[in-house]
């Protein structure tokens, strides 16, 4: 028994990665519906804020994720963009991060149609920019001085959407989804310094580390990972990537469950 | 985008993302060609974003605009930037050290004070807040409020090195590696969770490029490596008998 279980511990890892495969590709062929029950506090502040914004509020939407995060982080745009646009707030888009540039061609490419939004009245898309820095404290004084054309060289003051916009003041929140540290930014050099509010949308992996901006106001909700864009889904009540997503991650947890709890008691007894 | 270009799209990237897999199983020279057209691939994207949307609206358009005021604005920044370039030749690399200069003190200048009322005063205020009103609280609130000035100052004091941990000071650091403990566990769940979602990510597509309308793709390459490993394998082994 006991060479067995050592056996059994000395196991070839490719065969873990195969238990790993299966348990998140069995849930993506065949479905098994599992809910998602619930809606934490922090996606929850995200949701009351947009949906409390009047008609015609202009939010800012800083997409920062490239595909190497995209499977976590483009459930939560494309929720927060349906949101926005069911509650017919205008979104300004922008990027800091060159990878991103495509992913937001593609949020954009079929959604606005399917809500009834025209491109320079409900949203516009802003050309991606480099120093971050530079740019979120230079656009309280005037954004134009920083982004004078739109992603495709448009005259950004000639769009009707942003007659009404010239800086922070203009602005009623900001939503940064990203996989990198540029929350960090938008909290520290806008939410901080100008008193916009900033809510974030980050991967499962820093969340846990946004916990003391979140306890003291500085951020004002937080979506993390697939979890989170699944709740924001329930939210909405537009079930999409995020909530079919839960399945499978559902079934991989606990196969990662059984294997720590089953090398445990291995080691417990047979040592 | 036209149909065939969305297929071979699909064919390219089920195929990139496999070879990428493959590597699980053990190194081969498909994961090596994958691996080098991603560093490739995604240089290539980063240069003509930032070429075409910094380079040329930020610097060459206003050089040629023949505007004085935007010349001279970008001038300065645009010779600074270069100097860094500097760096590649030895001898004129002490040029360089005027654009790092800037660089530093802008950085410096920009980060230092922000920081420190975001990252330090705030939280401290954050810490000690709860405390002026504290019976007001609900319990629940009292017992978070308690909990985060007891794990701030146990996880400080661990990281305090000039006095030696032994006695009560040692239960203080004891119970600081507990937070600190719980705070790891937190972020290698989450870190568990990012990974599943990733790989749930890929796998769907990988689902989606194995239907009819791309020629079943994914199908079609995971055969294909399936026969390379067992082809290798094969040949390994009757290459291993013969030099016996």
């Amino acid at each position: 028994m006991k060479e067995t279980i050592q056996k059994l511990l000395k196991i070839d890892r490719r065969y873990l990665f195969l238990l790993l495969t299966l348990s998140i590709l069995i849930p993506i062929l065949k479905p098994l519906g599992l809910p998602n029950k619930s809606i934490s506090k922090d996606v929850q502040n995200v949701y009351n804020f947009i949906d409390s914004l009047p008609e015609g509020s202009t939010i800012i939407c800083s997409l920062d994720y490239d595909p190497s995060t995209a499977p976590e982080l483009h459930p939560q745009a494309t929720a927060i963009v349906k949101h926005a646009f069911k509650k017919n707030i205008k979104i300004m888009v922008l990027t800091f991060i060159p990878g991103s540039t495509g992913l937001i061609d593609q949020l954009f490419e079929k959604l606005p149609a399917e809500y009834g939004k025209k491109y320079g009245e409900d949203y516009v898309i802003l050309p991606y920019m480099a120093n971050i820095v530079a740019v979120i404290t230079q656009m309280n004084s005037n954004l134009y001085s920083i982004y004078e054309k739109d992603k495709d060289n448009t005259d950004l003051k000639s769009l009707p959407m942003m007659k009404k916009i010239t800086n922070y003041k203009d602005i009623k929140g900001v939503v940064n989804i990203t996989g990198t540290a540029i929350l960090d930014f938008w909290v520290a050099y806008v939410g901080d310094k100008f008193g916009v509010p900033v809510m974030g949308g980050v991967t499962a992996i820093s969340q846990v580390g946004y916990g003391p901006y979140l306890q003291k106001g500085q951020l004002k909700g937080l979506i993390g990972g697939m979890k989170g864009a699944a709740e924001y889904e329930t939210l909405i009540k537009e079930p999409g990537k995020g909530t079919s997503g839960i399945d499978a991650l559902n079934v991989a947890h606990l196969l990662v469950l059984a294997l720590i709890i089953m090398s445990n008691l291995v080691m417990f007894f047979f040592k | 985008m036209s149909e065939g270009m969305l297929i071979l799209g699909a064919w390219i990237a089920a195929a990139l993302t496999l070879f990428l897999f493959s590597f699980l199983y053990k190194d081969n020279p498909f994961f090596k060609v994958a691996e080098h057209l991603f560093i490739g691939a995604g240089m290539g994207w980063y240069f003509q974003t930032i070429f075409y949307k910094i380079m040329i609206p930020k610097i060459w358009e206003p050089l040629n605009s023949g505007d004085p005021f935007k010349m001279f604005m970008v001038i300065i920044p645009a010779i600074l930037g270069l100097s860094l370039m500097t760096q590649f030749i030895p001898k004129i690399s002490w040029i360089s050290r005027y654009g790092f200069t800037f660089l530093m003190g802008y950085s410096a200048g920009m980060a230092i004070p922000v920081g420190l009322a975001t990252d330090f005063m705030n939280q401290i205020l954050g810490t000690i807040e709860p405390f002026s009103a504290f019976f007001s609280l609900t319990p629940w609130q009292m017992f978070n409020a308690l909990t985060i000035a007891i794990g701030t100052i146990c996880v400080l004091f661990y990281f305090f090195f000039s006095v030696e941990h032994k006695g009560a000071g040692k239960k203080v650091s004891n119970i600081g590696i507990y937070f600190l403990m719980i705070y790891f566990g937190a972020s290698f769940g989450n870190t568990v969770m990012a990974r599943f979602s990733l790989l749930y990510g890929r796998f769907d597509t990988l689902v989606n490029y194995s239907s009819a309308k791309y020629f079943y793709a994914s199908a079609w390459i995971v055969v294909g490596l399936t026969l390379y490993f067992l082809a290798e394998k094969i040949f390994m082994s009757a290459k291993r008998e013969i030099s016996q």
